[in-house]
């Protein structure tokens, strides 16, 4: 019954990839009429393996963090410092110069982006001890606050430090931002890196240790009784969280090409922790389909931002910023009307569509039954 | 030496100037049912909470299986074998029964981030779940193992708590108001299944009760406890003839 259930779920995702490759494939042929099309895909691709990460330590272990700017940050510098071409450091560096052991230094984007990850996670692995003491708020000021300041310290030209002076400017070129870092060679490439980054998450999510978040998130004192540590859940999950969300931001700067401190302010974990609520906490699927919802809502609304002709007549109320107000107006509503987000905690899966179709068809009868009702009486 | 499972020698637990028990003796031996009982605010769950690692006791010693268990965390109390169920409920409320259960095994299954990533303890997981699966079927909560836990009605969440406290294989078990809430119907049968995975699993139980008929059907031995001390210990025969147990209960009579 168990495996059954588990071969339906596989061939279902296999699907799904196997059209979302067909789809990029003929996309990536036809590139210079889908420009735009391709960036958004690739956009909302990258938001994906972030948001879920994100996913993992609010949605899964109930660690209301707010630190991802931060660790996007570090992932995003350190890979485009580490994969912009030596030529262009140059011209990139114009102000001070690049550091002596940076200058020559180029990996490909796989290898820069999991160093990326790697240092966030251990970032986070050091400002897990003191933080995750914290309960829910509070967590959420610190994390906060960390995350400003990692934006300060790149931002800053020069860091002082007790006995040691450093050049920031010649590392992270301070806040004249890092340009020409290497784009994805095509949409497909960006779609295998985040499928990898979701595969992996998915597969930790499911295993005995998403178990042990989830246990942790319900009742600490229960878990604990059953021989759970707390502490080390907690600092797993955090790590784990910020390894992905290191990636994320590595991927994030080779989409944008160009990254400055200012990138990563307060509101870039405001819009991921957007898609993650409107996903729904604790689903993976959710937090996909919330990175999409919004990237692509955005996108979509955008002819609410020019003048509308409606049978002649000029409506005066479609101009710029327009766009933002429905888009707002459109959040409130899916807030209002699924409380939970759009997923609910529930995963798009076979047994899931058949409920929800089985569920809406029931529905649908029972309507068609009222309305037979109501006629018989009125005759 | 051997026998006795759990040993408190004169522990004492204050908070501030609050003692809340006063140098407790206790002990339980190998397949014994023992029973904490007492007026409200006696220190029974007090006790738990240092038996189970919450607190650390300010004075004394508590053994289990002859070592010396203060100050451990409750975590690793959990691995030495003793487990507890609370006096309200701590399932985990969202999770499905079956995961609840599941979630109680890991604490045998060795396995690590590497592992999980490269699928190396595929055996190991599958062991785990087949076991589950044995252990809810044995207890005939199999056919709710799909449903979230919150859902099941009040008498099988309690009893899905003691499944999952069996889950960790203890030798000791606590429980901590097994049959609050419950009709005398389900607390005669609650009664019948404490004695049952007793003898199943060769379980040493204390247990703090409220319900008479409970305790006096199948504790072995009864601690009575009062303001933190120790007002009386026997067969159920013994206590419910001690004159200082009553008047624990009843209070003193104006005429005396």
């Amino acid at each position: 019954m168990l495996n059954k259930n588990k071969l339906i779920n596989i061939i279902f995702a296999t699907i799904i990839i196997a059209v979302s490759v067909l789809i990029l494939v003929y996309l990536d042929i036809h590139e210079k009429s889908f420009r735009y099309e391709i960036s958004i895909i690739n956009k909302a691709l990258v938001y994906a393996v972030i948001a879920l990460s994100m996913n993992i330590a609010i949605g899964f272990t109930g660690l209301f963090s707010l630190g991802q700017a931060g660790f996007l940050a570090i992932g995003a510098y350190v890979t485009a410092i580490l994969t912009i071409s030596p030529e262009d450091k140059i011209s990139v560096y114009y102000v001070d110069g690049v550091a002596n052991f940076l200058q020559n230094i180029q990996f490909s984007p796989v290898v820069a982006i999991l160093i990326g990850g790697l240092s966030a996670a251990i970032v986070a692995s050091i400002l897990g001890f003191p933080v995750l003491r914290l309960k829910s708020d509070y967590l959420a000021i610190a994390t906060l606050g960390f995350a400003e300041i990692i934006r300060a310290v790149i931002a800053t030209p020069q860091l002082n430090l007790p006995g040691l002076k450093i050049n920031m400017n010649r590392i992270t070129n301070g806040s004249f931002g890092l340009k020409n870092i290497p784009n994805f060679k095509s949409s497909l490439e960006c779609f295998i890196y985040c499928l990898i980054c979701i595969v992996l998450m998915i597969f930790i999510i499911k295993s005995t240790i998403g178990r042990d978040f989830r246990a942790v998130r319900e009742d600490e004192i229960a878990a604990q009784s059953v021989g759970i540590n707390i502490f080390k859940t907690k600092e797993l999950s955090f790590i784990i969280s910020s390894f992905f969300t290191g990636i994320g931001g590595g991927l994030l700067a080779m989409y944008l090409r160009s990254i400055e401190s200012k990138t990563f302010s307060i509101n870039l974990t405001y819009e991921i922790l957007l898609m993650v609520v409107l996903g729904g906490i604790g689903s993976i699927s959710g937090s996909i389909v919330g990175s999409f919802l919004v990237n692509v809502g955005k996108e979509v609304l955008r002819f609410c931002d020019t003048p509308q002709n409606i049978f002649g007549i000029q409506i005066p109320i479609f101009r710029t910023g327009f766009r933002m107000v429905i888009y707002s107006i459109l959040l409130m509503i899916i807030v209002l009307f699924f409380r939970k987000g759009i997923m609910g905690g529930k995963e798009i899966s076979p047994k899931e569509i058949s409920k929800f179709l089985k569920r809406t068809v029931d529905k649908f009868n029972m309507f068609i039954n009222r309305i037979k009702k109501k006629k018989g009486e009125i005759r | 030496m051997s026998e006795n499972v759990l040993k408190l020698s004169s522990m004492s637990m204050q908070f501030g100037g609050v003692v809340a028990i006063d140098s407790l003796n206790l002990l339980i031996n190998k397949k014994e049912i023992v029973a904490i009982i007492g007026p409200n605010g006696a220190g029974k769950t007090t006790a738990f909470n240092c038996i189970t690692g919450i607190y650390t006791p300010t004075n004394g010693v508590i053994e289990f299986c002859g070592e010396k268990i203060n100050s451990v965390k409750p975590e690793y109390i959990t691995k030495k074998g003793i487990s507890r169920t609370f006096q309200n409920i701590r399932l985990f409320k969202e999770l499905s029964v079956f995961e609840n259960v599941l979630i109680a095994m890991h604490l045998r299954n060795k396995s690590n981030l590497f592992f999980e990533l490269f699928m190396l303890n595929v055996i190991e997981n599958k062991k785990m779940i087949d076991e589950a699966y044995e252990l809810l079927d044995s207890q005939n909560l199999l056919q709710y193992k799909d449903d979230i836990s919150s859902s099941l009605p009040y008498g099988l969440q309690r009893k899905l708590e003691i499944v999952r406290a069996l889950a960790t294989k203890p030798k000791l078990l606590l429980l901590d108001e097994p049959a609050a809430g419950m009709n005398p119907q389900e607390t005669m049968e609650l009664t019948e299944y404490i004695g049952k995975i007793r003898d199943k699993y060769d379980l040493s139980i204390l247990l703090i009760e409220h319900h008479m008929d409970l305790v006096m059907d199948i504790s072995d031995r009864v601690y009575v406890l009062d303001f933190g001390k120790l007002i009386a210990e026997g067969t159920t025969k013994e206590i419910q003839n001690n004159e200082k147990v009553i008047k624990a209960y009843l209070g003193e009579s104006d005429n005396a």
